[in-house]
C-alpha cells in the first residue's frame, strides 16, 4: 500500500492532471490536425498531455520524497472572501453606483480584512479613496465612467 | 561612430522635457509604491501599467522603466531601515544593511546603494547601448525554428533559476502557455476555451492575469501572518561617505556590477539572480568577511549594485529577442504590445527613437534615482510609516480601477478576481506564480514559431536539430535542465537559496 508522504504535493500534482484534464475537455471540439498542418487543437493538446505528466510525476514523487517540516499556517477566511469580493463587488455595482459610492462601500468592506480595522478609520479610508478615485479618474485622466451612476437617487446620471 | 549617432538620437528623444517629466514621474511613483512594504517591481508595475496606456509608445516605455528603476531602489530603502525587503532582490541587502542601520548608520547604508545602483546603472546602460545592435542583427538572421529553440532554452532557463521544486516550475511553464493559448487562432481563426464570453476572443488580459497574481494574491498572503511593522529609523543622518567608505566599496561596486552585467542578460536571470550570487561572491573574497551580517558596508554595496546592473541588462534579451527572461520584462514586453510596438530585433531599425531614447533615459533615470533618494529619504521614511491595514484596501481600490481601464469593462476586473485566487491557490500548492507569467506571454509566439517551422519542413520535426543554431540552443536547454536535475547541483542551488 502506497503512502503519500508529501501532501501538500500529493494534491498540487492531482490539480496538475485536473487543470490538463479541463483543458482536454473543453479543447475537444477543436481540430488537433497532424504535426504538418496543425489545427488550433493541437498546440493545447500537446501542452495538456505534457501538463498531465508532469502532475503524475509531481504525484509520484510525493509518494516517494517525504514532506519537509514546514509550519503550519492560519487560515484567514474572513479577510479571504472579503479580498476576493470586493473586486467583484467592484465589477458588478461600478456601472450602477458610479464611482464613488464604489468605491467607499468596497474599500471600507475590504478594510475590515485586517486585524487592526476600526470602522472610524475604515468609512475615514473610503471616503478619501472615493474622492481622490473620482477626482484623479473621472476628472484628470477621464475614464468612461461616471462618478454617481443611475442607481444613486437625484445625483446619479443615466 | 555610430554608437555616438545613436545616443545623439536618443538623447533627443529622451531629453525632451515631456519625456523627461514622464521618466521623473515614473522614478517618483515606482518610488513611492517600491518604497511601501509588500510592493515589489512586479506589482508594482502590474499596478500603475494602466496610467502608461494614453500615453505615446516612447513616453510610456520610458516611465515604465522608470517605475522599474524606482521600484527596484525603493526595495533597497525598506530592506535596510525596516529589514523587510520589497522585492527578492533586496533580501541579500537586508542582511548588512539592516545592521548598519541599527548601528545608526542607516545614511551610510543608503548612500552606498544609491552612488552603488548609479555607476551600476550607468555601466549597464552603456552595455546595453553597445551590446544590444549585434545581438539584434544575429537576431534578425534567425527562422522561426531558431526562435522557438531560443524560447525553449529561456522557459528551461527560467525554471533552473528558480526556487522551489524542478517539476513544479515546469508545471507552470505549460500552465501558463495553456493560458495563453485561450482566445482566438490566429491561423485559422477559431475560437478557443472562450465558453461565448466575447471578452475572451483576444485572449485573457495580461495586465488583469499579473494584477491578480502579484498583486491582490501578495495582500492574500500578507493578511494571514499581519502584525504591526515600527520603523526603527525615525531620522536618517550622514549621508555622507568619507575617504575610507570609499575605499572599502570601490572594488566590491565593481565586482557587483561586472557579475550583475552578466547574469542580468542570462534568460530568467535579471535582478534577484545576481544580487544573491554577488553577496556569495563578496563574503568570500572581502578581507572584511568576518564583518559580513553584521552590518559590512561591502554587504550593501555590491548586492546593490549588482541588482541594478542586472536589472538593467534584462532589458537585452528583451529588447533584441523579445524574449522576456523574468516577469518584470513579461510585462514591459505586454506593454510593448499594447503600444502597437512588436517586440523583437526589429524594434531596432524600424524604432530607432523608441529604443535609443529608452537607453538614453535609463540612465537619466538613475541619476534622477540619486537625486530622489538621498535628499528626499524624509519622505520616503514618512511612507514607510503608513500602517498596512489602511495600505492594501487602498491597493486594491487601485488594481481594481486599473483592471477596469485596460478595456474599460468590468470584464477584466473579475479576471483579476479570478486570477487573484488562482495565485493564491497555486502558492498555497508552493507553485511559483512568475514561471507561469512567462509561459503565459510566450505562449503565442512559441505557438506561431513552432507552426511556421513545421509547415515549411513539411512536417519534419527535424528541422529543429538540422539547423546548427536551433541544435545548439536546443542542447544548451537541455544541459541546463539535465544540470538543475543532477542532485549536487540541486543542493547547491538550495543553499544559494537559503543563504
Amino acid at each position: 500500500m502506497l503512502k503519500i508522504r508529501n501532501g501538500r504535493d500529493f494534491v498540487g500534482g492531482a490539480t496538475m492532471v485536473l487543470i490538463s484534464l479541463l483543458f482536454i475537455w473543453f479543447g475537444w471540439e477543436l481540430d488537433v490536425g497532424n504535426s504538418f498542418q496543425m489545427g488550433p487543437g493541437y498546440f493545447p493538446m500537446m501542452l495538456s498531455l505534457l501538463l498531465m505528466a508532469i502532475g503524475l510525476s509531481i504525484i509520484v514523487q510525493s509518494l516517494v520524497v517525504a514532506a519537509q517540516d514546514e509550519g503550519s499556517e492560519t487560515a484567514n477566511w474572513k479577510a479571504y472572501c472579503l479580498v476576493i469580493l470586493a473586486p467583484v463587488f467592484f465589477g458588478l455595482t461600478l456601472s450602477g453606483l458610479g464611482l464613488a459610492p464604489t468605491m467607499l462601500f468596497a474599500i471600507a468592506a475590504v478594510s475590515m480584512a485586517s486585524r487592526y480595522a476600526n470602522w472610524r478609520h475604515s468609512i475615514a479610508l473610503g471616503l478619501f479613496m472615493a474622492l481622490s478615485s473620482v477626482v484623479l479618474f473621472t476628472r484628470l485622466l477621464s475614464l468612461p465612467v461616471s462618478a454617481f451612476g443611475p442607481w444613486v437617487p437625484f445625483v446619479g446620471g443615466p | 561612430m555610430d554608437l555616438f549617432s545613436n545616443l545623439w538620437l536618443g538623447g533627443a528623444t529622451a531629453f525632451l522635457p515631456a519625456n523627461l517629466a514622464y521618466c521623473f514621474i515614473g522614478c517618483l511613483l515606482g518610488t513611492a509604491i517600491g518604497v511601501l512594504p509588500g510592493l515589489g517591481p512586479t506589482a508594482t508595475i502590474a499596478m500603475l501599467l494602466p496610467i502608461t496606456f494614453g500615453l505615446p509608445p516612447e513616453s510610456a516605455l520610458i516611465m515604465l522603466a522608470g517605475i522599474f528603476y524606482g521600484a527596484q531602489y525603493g526595495g533597497s530603502t525598506t530592506a535596510i531601515l525596516i529589514n523587510l525587503p520589497g522585492e527578492s532582490s533586496s533580501v541579500v541587502t537586508a542582511i548588512d544593511g539592516y545592521q548598519m542601520a541599527r548601528k545608526g548608520q542607516a545614511g551610510k547604508a543608503l548612500a552606498t546603494a544609491a552612488l552603488g545602483s548609479f555607476f551600476a546603472g550607468t555601466v549597464a546602460t552603456i552595455l546595453l547601448a553597445v551590446a544590444a545592435p549585434p545581438l539584434a542583427a544575429i537576431a534578425l538572421k534567425f527562422g522561426p525554428a531558431e526562435y522557438f529553440s531560443l524560447m525553449v532554452l529561456g522557459l528551461v532557463a527560467s525554471v533552473a533559476l528558480a526556487s522551489g521544486s524542478l517539476l513544479k516550475a515546469l508545471a507552470m511553464i505549460v500552465f501558463g502557455l495553456l493560458l495563453g493559448s485561450v482566445g482566438t487562432d490566429v491561423e485559422s481563426g477559431v475560437p478557443r476555451y472562450i465558453f461565448g464570453v466575447p471578452q475572451l476572443y483576444d485572449g485573457l488580459n495580461f495586465v488583469a492575469v499579473s494584477m491578480g497574481i502579484f498583486g491582490i494574491c501578495e495582500i492574500l498572503r500578507n493578511l494571514e501572518s499581519e502584525h504591526e511593522r515600527s520603523v526603527g529609523v525615525k531620522k536618517v543622518t550622514g549621508l555622507m561617505l568619507n575617504g575610507e567608505d570609499f575605499r572599502r566599496v570601490v572594488a566590491p561596486v565593481l565586482r557587483g556590477t561586472a557579475l550583475g552585467s552578466v547574469l542580468g542578460m542570462l534568460p530568467g536571470g535579471g535582478a534577484m539572480l545576481a544580487s544573491f550570487a554577488s553577496y556569495a561572491v563578496e563574503k568570500r573574497v572581502s578581507p572584511n568577511s568576518a564583518e559580513f551580517g553584521k552590518g559590512a558596508i561591502e554587504g550593501v554595496a555590491a548586492p546593490e549594485s549588482a541588482n541594478n546592473a542586472g536589472a538593467q541588462t534584462s532589458f537585452i534579451p528583451m529588447l533584441t529577442l523579445g524574449i522576456p527572461g523574468n516577469p518584470v520584462m513579461a510585462l514591459m514586453v505586454g506593454a510593448m504590445i499594447i503600444q502597437g510596438v512588436t517586440p523583437g530585433p526589429n524594434v531596432i531599425s524600424d524604432e530607432p527613437a523608441l529604443f535609443w531614447g529608452m537607453i538614453v533615459s535609463m540612465w537619466a533615470g538613475n541619476l534622477m534615482l540619486v537625486i530622489l533618494n538621498l535628499p528626499l529619504i524624509g519622505l520616503w521614511v514618512r511612507m514607510l510609516t503608513i500602517p498596512y491595514h489602511l495600505l492594501f484596501p487602498a491597493i486594491i481600490g487601485f488594481c481594481c480601477i486599473g483592471a477596469y481601464s485596460i478595456n474599460n469593462s468590468v470584464f477584466d476586473v473579475f479576471v483579476m478576481a479570478l486570477f487573484s485566487v488562482v495565485g493564491f491557490a497555486l502558492s498555497k500548492l508552493r507553485f511559483e506564480p512568475a514561471p507561469l507569467l512567462l509561459g503565459f506571454i510566450l505562449g503565442p509566439m512559441l505557438e506561431e514559431n513552432l507552426r511556421r517551422a513545421m509547415l515549411i519542413s513539411q512536417g519534419d520535426p527535424t528541422i529543429f536539430v538540422r539547423s546548427p543554431l536551433s541544435l545548439s540552443l536546443l542542447v544548451v536547454a537541455a544541459i541546463v535542465l539535465a544540470l538543475v536535475l543532477s542532485p549536487s547541483i540541486g543542493r547547491k542551488r538550495e543553499e544559494a537559496f537559503t543563504e
